[in-house]
């Protein structure tokens, strides 16, 4: 196996709120392999976006804290560099797709001038007309026709593929060794969803770079994604390459997930929700955080009183495949709708 | 631009037009330029009657507000009744003395309530932070009258004390103002402390205002992606967040124009300044009915001067207002 692109171990931040310490993200681990899409599922909280915000110094600091772990990245500790040296690895050799591209883009600075200023603060000798060139190559390699004209155009006269489009050649404009795309498609609708898909692919094999897609859409991730992790309540519940994932989920929570999208080929009256809330993270219910909502606890002693750690389970599939699940085995045979052959129809 | 800017030109005739009217007709409705002579029992009924004639005030309003824009355009907005001056020369004076004031203040208040304003949202719940929290605080509570005289007691021990002249605080010139850079300084001298006294609330509040602004551009998804690029803090704070959170203040700024004209009231009386406030003061209480009239309505044309003003700044600032 090729050595990590980024590697983190352990790691753990916290919020300090009036109500308490919200445990955010909670010891996870997990690695990311050059030139792979590596997915995160998860509910809204479940510390997926904050798990790679926090390692790059970006989570408002107070409340936030990264409270223990290492993140290993290019030889260096992120977690150890000062800001100074921090600020040299944004934007620069690990970069950020944001969610929301209508919001993300300063109202009153032209495009070309925020593209460039990316280029500029990481390769200052860079000459102005270089730049330029620089910048309309890159808008024309994210699909914005007419690049020179927009260049001198303001957000406001994009539309909102168009900006998610120069966000996405903002963050490839330094050759980063790690794309970060944090619900890339999540504020777009849906045709024009497909086609920034197209162009993140397009981003991914002009750099190499690897990628971590954070998303809540379980399509898009059977789309890009090569491996994927599932978190639930700030933890790694499940880790297993993507067909694998779909194809012998071994956690009930990613069964739950799975269960709960529409099925394209079945007539279905209802979907299928997880019951019950996501846990509060400042009191985490003890044992298992699933279990209160599982099918599979259903009043187990072990689920409520032992936390099951990430294990290796063996179901069948190619790769490293890790469940948090006392009882995975128990799940022996269980298949996801997402794994029969009409996986794709879900996405675009 | 330019056509945008002949364009609100011309859109302020009508409005002009339409204050010059309601200014008229409330003012002539409720003061009467004859009041004092009335009142005089030695004064001749017959008398009265015909200077009531010779200036038309026996018309109906409609007419007489006739005869005022005339007056207006072709005799510098008629003459006072106290001495028969005629009221526009006198008027300019005044409002050159006044301009030199409002905008020393607006240009102290803008600098130094931004500089606060930004350095406290960046630092936010510091030291500093705090400190400027309270010293506006108190700011916005001093009553303006109250700051002048203060400051007035303050220069004048000194003086007293130590004989060293800091700053003057009545009037605008020495009897011998001199000239070039001697004139200068003096001016100055003279006028430090009316306008700190006139921008003092002002500086207060705006500070205030900027950094409320601040701090909710800084917490905006573009200050986020800004930080995501790399740039250096200094770059995202100045580049990024300040134009942002400017545009609120200009606005602020443009409609509190007009106002600082009303503040010039207090101020210009305290320290015996001879400029508009101080002329609108004595119109007042001398029963000058179109000296009233004529500084409403210079007053008028200045708030929408100024307001053109802060339109033009704001499509500068901001580009998704588009002037055309």
């Amino acid at each position: 196996m090729p050595e990590p692109v980024l590697s983190i171990r352990d790691l753990a931040v916290h919020f300090t709120t009036d109500d308490g310490v919200v445990r955010a993200v909670d010891g996870v681990t997990y690695d990311v392999y050059p030139g792979e899409t590596l997915g995160i599922v998860g509910e809204s909280g479940s510390g997926k976006s904050v798990s790679t915000m926090s390692i790059l110094g970006l989570i408002p600091q107070p409340p936030g804290k990264v409270v223990s772990g290492e993140a290993m990245f290019q030889g260096r500790d992120l977690l150890k560099l000062s800001k100074k040296e921090l600020r040299r690895v944004r934007g620069n050799s690990m970069a950020i797709v944001f969610q929301d591209p209508m919001t993300s883009l300063n109202p009153v600075l032209k495009i070309g001038f925020q593209l460039g200023e990316t280029i500029k603060a990481h390769h200052g000798s860079e000459k102005d007309d270089e730049v330029k060139d620089h910048v309309i190559q890159l808008l024309r390699t994210v699909g914005i026709p007419q690049p020179e004209r927009r260049f001198e155009q303001y957000p406001h006269e994009f539309s909102g593929g168009m900006r998610q489009r120069a966000m996405i050649a903002m963050a490839i404009a330094n050759q980063p060794a790690l794309l970060i795309a944090d619900e890339p498609t999540t504020a777009l609708d849906v045709t024009i969803q497909a086609q920034i898909l197209e162009v993140l692919k397009t981003a991914q094999d002009e750099t190499h770079a690897a990628t971590i897609l954070i998303t809540h859409d379980l399509g898009l991730i059977a789309e890009m994604a090569d491996r994927v992790i599932v978190m639930y309540a700030g933890k790694i519940v499940e880790l297993g390459d993507v067909n694998t994932i779909f194809a012998a989920p071994r956690h009930p929570y990613t069964i739950g997930l799975m269960e709960s999208l529409p099925r394209l080929t079945a007539d279905e009256d209802w979907l299928r929700p997880i019951p019950g809330q996501p846990p509060s993270l400042i009191n985490r219910p003890p044992g298992c955080p699933f279990h209160p909502r599982c099918f599979l606890s259903q009043g187990r002693a072990r689920c409520r009183e032992e936390e099951p750690p990430l294990r290796p389970i063996h179901a069948g599939g190619t790769g490293v495949h890790l469940s948090a699940c006392h009882f995975a085995e128990e799940l022996e045979g269980a298949t996801s709708k997402l794994a029969e052959p009409t996986v794709a129809e879900g996405v675009t | 631009m330019v056509t945008y800017i002949i364009r609100r030109l011309l859109y302020s005739i009508p409005v002009l037009f339409v204050s010059s009217f309601l200014i008229f007709t409330f003012v002539a409705t409720t003061t009467d330029p004859l009041e004092a002579a009335k009142m005089q029992p030695n004064v001749n009924k017959a008398a009265i009657a015909l200077v009531q004639k010779e200036n038309h005030l026996d018309k109906p309003i409609i007419e007489r507000y006739g005869y005022w824009v005339q007056d207006a355009f072709t005799h510098d907005f008629g003459k006072t009744i106290l001495g028969s001056r005629p009221i526009l020369p006198d008027m300019l004076n005044r409002l050159k003395v006044t301009l030199q004031l409002i905008i020393a203040a607006e240009v102290l208040t803008l600098l130094l309530a931004i500089a606060v304003g930004v350095y406290s949202a960046v630092r936010q719940y510091s030291i500093f932070d705090y400190s400027m929290t309270t010293l506006s605080f108190l700011g916005l509570a001093i009553p303006v009258f109250w700051l002048g005289l203060i400051l007035q007691i303050i220069f004048v021990n000194i003086f007293n004390k130590w004989g060293v002249r800091i700053f003057y605080t009545s009037g605008l010139d020495n009897v011998d103002p001199g000239t070039g850079l001697h004139f200068l300084i003096q001016r100055i001298q003279h006028l430090v402390l009316p306008v700190f006294t006139l921008a003092t609330i002002s500086i207060a509040g705006y500070s205030r205002f900027m950094r409320a602004s601040m701090l909710e551009v800084i917490n905006a998804d573009y200050i986020r992606t800004a930080r995501a690029k790399g740039l250096i803090e200094r770059r995202v704070v100045l580049k990024h967040a300040f134009r942002n959170a400017l545009i609120p203040l200009m606005t602020l700024a443009a409609i509190d124009f007009g106002t600082l004209f009303g503040g010039t009231v207090i101020t210009e009386t305290v320290y015996g300044l001879p400029g508009m406030g101080r002329y609108f003061i004595d119109a007042l209480s001398g029963g000058e009915t179109y000296v009233i009239m004529a500084w409403l309505m210079v007053t008028s044309v200045m708030v929408v001067f100024f307001n053109l003003v802060a339109d033009v700044v704001l499509g500068f600032l901001d580009p998704r207002i588009r002037l055309d």
